[in-house]
């Protein structure tokens, strides 16, 4: 009974870890790339119209931000990989 | 030559066989999405995802000497071998245990099947120790918390996290140019899938070395039980390496094309949800297994996106497959020691090695019946494959989401049902 109520727990986290990270990290690649095409949307055909405007100051800025903040991620994903007892104590986490 | 010293190079080299079908096996948990996409080509997907395990493998600093710690009572809490079985004993049920995890990943692979290496490892290992020391040798709450639970969780946390990923991801990419998105996915799913990658060679090849360290502690050559010689540690990323390079197509195929269709978008989300559960759930206090990540992860991006195709038959053969992981690959282990113990000493282990060769130079020829490679791992789901039949048989209509989404139906020919043939 302790092992499965220490299991729930643990799936419980890897679940709300994992959907911050793994879903939302996603999501704010995809909001970048929003942004870059900021006042450039597809037309009827999915494609870009041949009219359309250059990606505005705002939507690159938009775009760094959130692309930063995916690389970023990825990169302490790295350093969680290459020393995890390093890493996990920059957040505060003891192994 | 020696006895101990014959027993000993035969468990390092069936170890460094398993760390190299461990290396094909696992290929497309990283690389099946992205070359299901065309986002890289397959040759340059399987050459990248084997540099990074390769680095991967070199970046590992911790020890996984006690990885078996959990689930077999082989070894004191160090990770040395227990006093009294030091020498022959414990490297015959490393040896036998080896046997039942490499059968077990080749038959797999033989219908393309995704399934966990180190379940695999786990179950010859727990068959040869119930076999050595009986029913009592085996931790069975360990094998319930630290097998059976993950096993179950792994495929619905993170087929759910890449299903909520993959429903953003559509939402807030619906109006985006299609050659932009396109693209800009790729390269979003390359990222994601090269950590997945290097995250593998991490974990996995430091079981290998875990065991060979084991080995050598076991016959009085090496002693520290804190660090891993280099040799082992250098061969060990090299034959993973080197599996991973030569590809594991059939399982590719499987992933990438026979669960769903997939487009870059999904396959981002599918390879960041596998990559974010990997990397965060061995510190959360439940290591889950690459494999039902990455195929929870693949299936979930189908459940995610309306109008994908869900081949639930095929999903559902894969389950079968993991449930039976442990105990085949536990009865193969078993019956190895079994046969290396009567025959005993260096021919036991001989023969049981031999037969290792005969079975596996077996399988390989069978596959040759309708190989799967780099050219025709992309071909359409159900045509002349034998692997697909192996995997698919007549009575699995396939199950389409009905496509009420229209901005995002790119792709008209996934939402067509189809029966496999």
């Amino acid at each position: 009974m302790e092992v499965l109520t220490h299991a729930l727990a643990a799936i419980w986290q890897v679940l709300v870890v994992g959907l911050i990270l793994g879903a939302g990290l996603p999501a704010l690649f995809a909001l970048g790339m929003r942004s870059l095409s900021s006042g450039r949307l597809a037309g009827a055909d999915g494609h870009l119209s041949s009219d359309a405007p250059p990606v505005s100051a705002l939507g690159r800025a938009g775009a760094f931000v959130c692309f930063g903040i995916v690389v970023l991620t990825a990169l302490y994903g790295i350093a969680i990989i290459v020393h995890s007892e390093w890493a996990l104590g920059l957040i505060g986490i003891v192994e | 030559m020696p006895e101990a010293f014959f027993i000993l190079s035969v468990v390092v080299v069936t170890a460094l066989a398993f760390d190299y079908t461990n290396g094909f096996h696992d290929t497309a948990n990283a690389m099946a999405t992205s070359i299901a996409t065309g986002a890289l080509e397959p040759k340059t997907a399987v050459g990248l995802s084997a540099v990074l395990n390769l680095i991967g493998a070199f970046l590992s600093i911790e020890v996984a000497l006690t990885v078996s710690n959990k689930v077999i009572d082989i070894q004191g809490p160090d990770g040395a071998p227990l006093a009294a079985l030091m020498g022959t004993p414990i490297l015959t049920i490393v040896f036998a245990g080896l046997v039942g995890g490499i059968l077990w990943n080749l038959a797999t692979w033989l219908l393309g099947l995704p399934s966990s290496s180190s379940h695999a490892l786990f179950g010859g290992l727990i068959g040869s120790t119930i076999a050595a020391l009986g029913i009592d040798g085996v931790k069975w709450a360990g094998v319930v918390e630290k097998v059976v639970l993950p096993a179950v969780a792994a495929p619905m946390v993170a087929g759910l996290i890449a299903a909520v990923g993959t429903w953003l991801i559509y939402r807030i990419a619906a109006n985006i140019p299609d050659e932009h998105r396109e693209a800009g996915f790729r390269w979003g799913q390359i990222g994601s899938a090269s950590l997945v990658s290097l995250a593998h060679g991490t974990n996995d090849a430091q079981k290998t070395m875990g065991v060979i360290t084991l080995a050598l502690i076991a016959s009085g050559d090496w002693t520290d039980t804190e660090s891993v010689p280099f040799w082992v540690k250098a061969s060990c990323a090299i034959a993973i390496a080197l599996g991973t390079w030569m590809g594991g197509w059939r399982i590719i195929r499987t992933l990438g094309k026979g669960l769903v269709e997939i487009d870059s978008p999904q396959g981002m989300a599918a390879e960041a949800a596998s990559a974010a559960i990997i990397l965060s759930s061995s510190h959360l206090g439940m290591a889950l297994s690459t494999t039902h990540v990455a195929t929870g992860s693949i299936l979930g991006t189908g459940v995610g996106r309306k109008g994908a195709t869900v081949r639930w038959g095929v999903a559902g053969r894969m389950a079968l497959a993991w449930l039976l992981t442990l105990p085949a690959a536990g009865a193969v282990g078993a019956l190895c020691w079994w046969l290396a113990h009567t025959i005993g000493g260096s021919v036991g282990v001989g023969v049981v090695f031999a037969l290792l060769c005969a079975a596996s130079l077996w399988m390989y020829l069978h596959s040759r019946k309708a190989p799967v490679d780099h050219a025709n791992v992309n071909d359409d789901w159900g045509s002349e494959h034998g692997v697909d039949e192996a995997i698919l048989s007549d009575d699995h209509p396939i199950i389409t989401v009905p496509d009420t989404h229209h901005a995002m139906s790119t792709n008209g020919g996934a939402t067509a049902p189809r029966r496999a043939s």
